[in-house]
């Protein structure tokens, strides 16, 4: 039992300094210092007495390598990288056998005299391989390779995340390695040398993975990671050559280091061999396993790294159900489709049909209307992806930051499987890293701080995707320490956010965050962080057309909650009419609308206009006058007025009535009126008309120009 | 191609025009810069734009905008008739790019064969009045029709910096 104990926490010490070693980098010290601890804890739990002596001996092998690279230069060279991480996956097999009370192996013969040095301890970058491109006449191959690069990495890392909760994962294993398998065949044709010799080695190593005859261990897998992470450094080099950088400049990304770990994985004598090799010849033509262990042969799987709608894919990773389609030819169809709504939905109002009375065309009418609805929809989804992908980057970022700050991070995500348009998931990424980066970074505690407060040494940044209403809804949640209202607060009225007397609600106060430059260095320590870059996250978000809100509590958390439109394309609209004009308000940032009583008015002196909306003054804006149009009626009392809301900015916009609800497809209005900034776009009503959409961010930031008049 | 030579140089080519009517003057623009000819619909306002500027129509589901070719050559106001029209043309962009954009004209006439003989250069007026957007002259047999560069029409910035 104290075995088991003593060489789970082992195991646990060896992760994390697996972790290390997979983010330092020849001549460098980044890891160092934490290697040491990890090791130096090792060293003490080897103390005692029940340990076997092998385990006891390698610990003083590593201490030996680490001290060595203390004496010289204090940076890592490639040599002491590839034998510290042959020392990380024996000891990681060794402690497995330990715990499970095997006989633990010898030492690899191959560690005796390697202080030494057999290798010259020379920086390990000189004799990297270069990638020299040949731009011009391979272009469009290159552009290729690119282009279907991006897929394989996707693959590989979400493959790494897969196996990281589950390392006997079949279906992953192959699908990584078939994604290195492929990257190697590419980078061959093309004579990208260096990346086919990486991704050949990567290769092998999933290849004895899969049949077996190695163990996944944590060492492996990031071994796996950094090898994506290497490749990916290519894929981005060449993709800036091809982008009109210097072509001719050769590419130089460390390989050598990581592909002597691979090997030494490979060669590791500790590493259990469980296949004859007939079966494993068999097991390599047939593509499949050899059904020895329970492993779900076959069975069709939902798969984590397919990147696209679920529909109709019985096995997420085969390619053949998809279609590669160019974006710009997606958008007209989704384009011509709007049009067809509309042409059908004039068609229907039309007067003249509306006139005939045939039962006939009313049933024809109306199956026409179910086929273009039923188009419409299609159109749309061709546009959706889900947002797995991106919350699963999040997954790596979480894992990276709390190793950098020592703290315990669990990320939970739920409804990965929501699916988004395309154009709004990749907008939505910088925002998210933001956040998330936040929520780490100061909403989660120290787990000493945490368990003082007696909460579970392991914080909790939950990732959550679902539908509300007509809009998406992403959250995130942390069960950290939460904002602290009273000094937002009197930051904020310290930079002149807020007048001193100005009574916030919890939310608007929180919204502060999100004013630029808000968090600035002299801000006070322990909220600082919070705002940089919020004001960013926000405006991203708001030119989703999306909104943000924030909830906090002292002592047990914050969540952002960021509610998105399902698409860009189209937006729910409020019609209003004024004089003989229609303009549409998005619903999403309606908050009501109601026709004033005379008491509700009042002139504020220097403030121009102000409607008393439920004990709160806000400002109104005459619509017509504003936009200098001849309005039906002069008087608010007449009139009906719209709250729209922008941030925590509110205004109540007067126009003559209200004429309906409707999505609207948006249009673009072009170059010519890009300076008129209280104008969003255009759209086609259903009497084929344009109506104007109001940017309601510009309405709300608006000067009441005439405030001296209305005083 | 004669578009490309139209945009490089200050003098109009021969080749086909459409012509049509504003005031009691007839103007040319070339036929290859014309995507169509539609009735004068309605027309949405765009507030807080120059004059000049009518608004935007729906182009079998495009947007455009629309410009009425009186107010820019400041000819006054007539009631529109049933003549009046709208020509879409195709202005080249600074930037490189293609935009469609209406304008509405009095009436159209007819597509012409303008020869180069027929063509003479802007004559020089006195100081003030704006011969930027026209490219030349053509002497026909009933009348002269002043061939406009419509790039340099449509371009609202140019000509406001003229016009004050």
């Amino acid at each position: 039992m104290m075995n088991h104990c003593t060489a789970s926490t082992v195991a646990d010490l060896l992760s994390k300094f697996a972790l290390e070693l997979a983010f330092a980098a020849p001549g460098g010290d980044s890891g160092l210092l934490p290697m040491n601890s990890f090791l130096m804890k090792i060293e003490d739990l080897a103390k005692a007495p029940a340990v076997p002596a092998q385990i006891v001996a390698a610990t003083g092998q590593a201490r030996q390598w680490l001290d060595r690279v203390f004496e010289t230069t204090a940076t890592f060279d490639a040599d002491a990288l590839v034998r510290l991480g042959s020392w990380q996956a024996w000891m990681e097999s060794a402690a497995e056998k330990w715990a499970q009370g095997s006989p633990v192996p010898e030492l690899p013969a191959s560690w005796e005299g390697a202080p030494a040095g057999q290798k010259s301890p020379a920086s390990g970058n000189a004799d990297e391989p270069e990638l020299i491109l040949h731009a011009e006449a391979d272009r469009e191959l290159l552009a290729e390779f690119i282009n279907e690069s991006q897929e394989h990495l996707q693959n590989i890392e979400q493959g790494v995340l897969v196996l990281e909760e589950n390392p006997a994962d079949a279906d992953t294993l192959n699908s990584i390695f078939r994604a290195f398998h492929t990257f190697k065949g590419g980078a061959g044709f093309l004579n990208l040398t260096a990346i086919k010799d990486l991704a050949h080695e990567l290769e092998s190593l999933l290849d004895a993975a899969r049949l077996h005859r190695l163990e996944v261990t944590s060492g492996i897998i990031d071994v796996i990671l950094e090898g994506g992470d290497r490749l990916t450094e290519f894929v981005r080099h060449i993709q800036t050559r091809l982008a009109g950088g210097d072509a001719s400049a050769p590419i130089r990304v460390p390989t050598l280091c990581l592909i002597a770990r691979v090997k030494s994985l490979l060669s590791d004598p500790g590493a259990p061999v469980a296949f004859p090799a007939p079966r494993v010849v068999e097991a390599v033509e047939t593509f499949s396993f050899a059904p020895a262990e329970p492993v779900p042969v076959g069975v069709a799987k939902v798969d984590a790294p397919a990147a696209r709608p679920s529909t109709g894919a019985a096995s997420g990773d085969s390619a053949a159900g998809f279609v590669k389609v160019d974006t710009h030819k997606l958008d007209s169809l989704i384009e011509i489709v709007g049009e067809l709504v509309i042409a059908q939905s004039m068609v229907v109002q039309d007067a003249g049909v509306r006139d005939l009375v045939s039962q006939e065309l009313t049933r024809n009418l109306a199956q026409l209307r179910r086929t273009t609805n039923d188009l419409q929809r299609t159109a749309m989804s061709l546009r959706m992806v889900p947002i797995r992908n991106t919350f699963q980057k999040m997954t790596r970022l979480v894992r990276d930051l709390a190793a950098k700050q020592q703290k315990q991070v669990r990320l939970v995500m739920n409804g990965e499987d929501t699916e988004l348009d395309r154009t709004i998931v990749g907008e939505l990424s910088d925002p998210l890293i933001h956040m998330i980066r936040n929520s780490v970074d100061h909403g989660i505690e120290r787990p000493d701080a945490r368990i003082a407060r007696g909460k579970p040494a392991e914080g909790i940044v939950e990732l959550s995707a679902f539908h509300q209403g007509g809009s998406i809804v992403i959250q995130i949640r942390d069960d950290g320490d939460g904002l602290n209202k009273e000094r937002i607060l009197a930051k904020a009225i310290e930079n002149g956010l807020v007048k001193p007397d100005a009574a916030l609600s919890d939310s608007e106060i929180f919204g502060l965050i999100f004013a630029a430059g808000f968090s600035t260095a002299e801000a006070i320590t322990d909220i600082s962080g919070r705002g940089v870059g919020m004001d960013v996250v926000r405006r991203n978000i708001e030119n989703l057309r999306g909104k943000i809100e924030i909830t906090s509590t002292p002592g047990e958390g914050t969540t952002f909650t960021i509610s998105l439109p399902l698409t860009l394309a189209i937006i729910d609209g409020l019609i209003v009419g004024v004089g003989p004009e229609r303009y549409i308000i998005p619903t999403l940032s309606v908050r009501e609308s109601f026709r004033p009583t005379p008491e509700m008015l009042s002139t504020v002196y220097g403030r121009g206009e102000m409607v008393n909306v439920r004990g709160r003054l806000t400002p109104l804006l005459r619509l017509h006058r504003h936009f200098n149009i001849e309005a039906r009626v002069a008087n608010p009392t007449e009139g009906i007025l719209v709250v729209v809301e922008s941030g925590a900015d509110r205004r109540c916009v007067m126009v003559d009535d209200l004429l309906g609800k409707q999505e609207v497809v948006i249009k673009s209005l072009g170059e010519q009126f890009k300076r008129n900034g209280a104008l969003a776009g255009g759209a086609i009503l259903g009497d084929g008309r344009v109506g104007l959409i109001l940017n309601v961010d510009a309405l709300v930031k608006l000067e009441e120009p005439d405030t001296e008049l209305a005083a | 191609m004669s578009t490309e030579t139209l945009n490089h140089s200050n003098t109009a080519a021969a080749g086909k025009y459409l012509t049509f009517e504003l005031g009691r003057e007839r103007y040319g623009v070339p036929a290859l810069r014309v995507r169509e000819i539609i009735r004068l619909c309605e027309i949405t306002q765009v507030p807080q734009m120059p004059a000049h500027i009518k608004g935007v129509v729906n182009l079998r589901g495009k947007i455009i905008p629309v410009m009425d070719l009186r107010t820019r050559f400041q000819l006054g106001h007539i009631e529109n008739n049933e003549r009046t029209c709208i020509i879409v043309v195709e202005i080249a962009l600074e930037s490189g790019g293609k935009k469609l954009t209406g304008i509405i004209v009095d009436g159209v006439d007819e597509v012409a064969n303008i020869t180069a003989d027929e063509i003479e250069p802007t004559p020089h007026f006195a100081c003030g009045i704006e011969t930027s957007t026209i490219l030349g002259m053509a002497k026909r047999k009933d009348g002269v029709t002043s061939l406009l560069d419509i790039d340099r029409v449509v371009d609202g910035d140019a000509l406001s910096a003229i016009a004050h």
